[in-house]
């Protein structure tokens, strides 16, 4: 083997992937996207902010005017003495945007029913709203009904509030808290990521395969070049633009949600941070500080301890760990996939006749997608153990597992068994792969296949 | 000694032989035609000497000594199957398919310029192969083969898909690179290029080496001892009005076509070609013209893959 050929291959392979347009679409435009799924609900909330709505009232009932109270989001008019149909003929005229009917009380059921007519749709919270002040009178009424003295009281005081705080324990005994959601959304992101990423990359050299072939320049490729060279060219080109878009991806999400911070106020995030609560709802995706400064406002209030355990939990994660092990079984993981793909490739010429040869070898990587959607739920469930230990599946499940500690023998059994399958099938995938690219005019099979291994 | 030489290679693939025990000698600095119907094993030749396919056995001798990886790239090859990355710039692709044979990218670059000038074509250094015709792409990749001044090129077919000016272009190119030096296998179906570039040829059927030598030997042995006489006969005035009539233990006469006074006979002959002549020239016709006659390529490559030899 000649290592001068194979840097050529590398350089062709990577030069002209890395100057696709739609790499560079890409590779700017995720980041992007990314920084707006952090910035934006943000964002959104802040501008959110509606005029307050002017809402006629016409209440039959006589127990749901008296509990509408004008507030930012809507001033109310009451037009009881009036026919609903008749303000609802007028409504524009009034100045009005809402009308609410409320029928009169039904005195068997106990309850009464609300219409609403608006030109515009109403939106999603002052709709929630008004069915909490609906539901809010008719218990009122209810209550009332029983005739027993401070029932309201009662009722109110009986409500409970229970709050699970979970934990783990670290190998000293020491508790700490810890929140699931964090370690769920970890799992799942990982398990995603590294599945799309073996994915996209691993079917990109079939298609490079592919399009050699289909283009016929490949037999004059391998009269300068051996086969194997030409293969291992290949796959380590792409795994070059893998890992150069991957950090793009980091540098660019970094830089943008810089330039977010720096105009929104990055000071004053700091500032806030320094109370853990609010830290928690900076770290839950809310860059923006006013935004921040609200939402955090309104979690600390609902639920303290929950965001305490958030940011403890994120800060409490082995990121190194995290980074490194996902590296690791990234490539290794796509190489396995690169290697089988490029054999796949070797024998069809054409990416439509590729379909049904190389169903066979994505269907394993797709199990393990499955099994990493479940592992959230149970990590160390037998599923879950097996399929991070397994080659074909380990580089996706065991990543999933990851955010919910795997012990080291574990992960370092997983690497090294996928390790060895990854020359195994190497060097049977070479085998196919020289065969294969020579073959032309006829549809291959797995048979094909088959034969070809066993070419001297 | 030849550049190439090729001594009982054995291929097989799977139960099917692809080449039994095939013998080449290819002399260097000569045009050698590598002739055989389609799945003769041809192809499966040109691999072997090109290091694509290794035999089950026998060995390929370059400049006589066993063919390494390192001679490869003094070898520039055009498969059959030929075809340039659509995507890629025509100068990008072309460094890069002459890094690949071995030269430094300041070499390949002077060197693709100078083929790029003698083919008026500079302008498309920066096209991609997708915009190109048939005919242009196809003149690129004959640059492709050649721009690393191999010792041998083999040319699989390398007429076919070109149009008449380009096939003339790279006929004069391949003549041009014969004078200096190079080796060069040509296989094909195209007879009549045959006949007029190659001084020796191999025929392949059925995976065995039919006949092989030089080309005017092959036709001189598979001839009939035949020649052909035109001449005039004119039907009034002075000059000869009489035909052509056998010399008894000189020659015979196998045809005499009568075309409007033109005659053209195909004499058998039994003597040397000059007693022949002299014995026609005593019998004081208006000759018009004289020649051997030798079976064209076509017909013995045609009567010996019909008939086996």
């Amino acid at each position: 083997m000649k290592l001068r050929n194979i840097e050529i291959i590398i350089g062709r392979e990577y030069l002209t992937k890395v100057k696709k347009k739609s790499f560079l679409l890409v590779t700017f435009l995720v980041p992007v996207l990314f920084a707006a799924l952090m910035v934006l609900p943000t964002l959104i909330m802040l501008g959110a902010k509606q005029k307050a709505q002017k809402v006629a009232v016409v209440d039959k009932s006589g127990i749901v005017m008296q509990r509408l109270k004008d507030d930012a989001q809507a001033t109310y008019v009451d037009c009881s003495d009036m026919d609903p149909d008749s303000v609802k003929a007028k409504l524009g005229e009034m100045g009005l945007d809402i009308l609410l009917s409320v029928s009169p009380l039904d005195t068997a059921s106990r309850t009464l029913t609300a219409e609403t007519f608006s030109a515009k749709p109403i939106g999603v919270e002052y709709r929630d709203a008004l069915q909490d002040s609906l539901d809010a009178a008719v218990e009122d009424y209810r209550i009332s009904m029983t005739g027993i003295d401070g029932l309201k009281d009662i009722i109110s005081d009986m409500k409970s509030d229970v709050r699970l705080s979970t934990y783990t324990l670290d190998e000293n005994g020491n508790a700490k808290i810890s929140s699931s959601d964090v370690y769920m959304m970890l799992s799942l992101v990982l398990g995603v990521i590294s599945y799309m990423f073996i994915a996209m990359f691993s079917g990109q050299v079939m298609s490079s395969v592919i399009e050699e072939k289909s283009s016929r320049v490949i037999e004059v490729l391998i009269s300068s070049v051996k086969s194997t060279e030409l293969m291992i060219g290949k796959i380590v080109g792409v795994a070059l633009v893998a890992l150069t878009q991957f950090v793009m991806w980091i540098v660019l999400t970094g830089f943008i949600l810089g330039i977010v911070g720096g105009v929104v106020g990055f000071d004053k995030v700091k500032e806030l941070t320094a109370q853990p609560e609010v830290s928690a709802a900076i770290q839950t995706g809310v860059p923006g500080v006013d935004a921040a400064g609200m939402t955090a406002a309104d979690n600390a209030s609902a639920a303290p301890g929950e965001m305490t355990a958030v940011v403890t939990t994120l800060a409490s994660i082995n990121w190194g760990e995290i980074i490194l092990v996902f590296i690791v079984f990234f490539i290794l993981g796509y190489l396995l996939y690169a290697s089988m793909l490029a054999a796949i490739g070797s024998a069809v010429e054409s990416a439509d006749d590729s379909q049904q040869l190389s169903l066979s070898v994505t269907t394993p990587l797709l199990i393990g997608f499955f099994i990493a959607f479940y592992t959230f739920n149970a990590p160390d469930s037998g599923l879950s153990f097996w399929g991070s230990i397994i080659p074909f599946t380990s580089p996706i499940v065991m990543l999933a597992r990851l955010p919910f500690g795997v012990p080291a023998w574990q992960i370092l059994l997983s690497a090294v068994l996928l390790l060895l399958t990854f020359i195994v099938f190497a060097w049977l995938s070479a085998k196919i792969y020289k065969v294969g690219v020579l073959m032309f005019g006829k549809k291959s099979t797995y048979k094909d296949l088959w034969n070809w291994l066993r070419q001297k | 000694m030849g550049l190439i030489e090729c001594k009982e290679i054995t291929k097989t693939f799977g139960a099917k032989v692809a080449l039994d025990h095939v013998s080449l000698d290819v002399p260097e600095g000569k045009i050698f035609g590598l002739l055989g119907p389609n799945g003769a094993g041809k192809t499966t030749t040109i691999r072997i000497i090109n290091r694509i396919t290794i035999p089950n056995s026998g060995t390929v001798l370059f400049q006589g000594r066993p063919i390494t990886d390192d001679d490869v790239q003094k070898i520039g090859y055009m498969p059959e199957e030929r075809g340039l990355y659509r995507k890629m710039q025509v100068g990008e692709q072309c460094m890069f398919l002459a890094r690949l044979k071995g030269m430094s990218t300041n070499d390949a670059r002077l060197a693709l310029r100078d083929w790029f000038k003698r083919f008026g074509i500079e302008s498309w250094w920066y096209k991609k192969v997708e915009e190109l015709s048939k005919g242009m792409a196809q003149k690129v990749q004959f640059i492709t083969t050649v721009v690393h001044r191999p010792r041998l090129m083999i040319l699989d077919e390398p007429f076919s898909g070109f149009d008449p000016v380009n096939a003339e272009l790279v006929r004069k190119e391949i003549l041009r690179l014969k004078d200096e030096g190079a080796t060069i296998i040509l296989s094909t179906h195209n007879m009549e290029s045959v006949e007029e570039l190659c001084e020796n040829i191999a025929l392949i059927d059925k995976s065995r080496v039919v006949i092989t030598g030089r080309t005017d030997e092959i036709r001189r042995k598979y001839g009939q001892n035949h020649l052909e006489l035109v001449y005039t006969v004119h039907i009034s005035g002075d000059a000869p009005d009489q035909v052509l009539s056998p010399v008894e233990g000189v020659f015979g006469i196998v045809s005499d076509t009568d075309n409007g006074g033109r005659h053209t006979a195909v004499l058998s002959v039994s003597k040397p070609k000059n007693e022949v002549l002299a014995a026609i020239l005593s019998q004081g016709l208006d000759i018009n013209s004289f020649r051997e006659l030798m079976p064209r390529m076509n017909d013995i490559f045609i009567k010996l893959v019909t008939e086996g030899v």
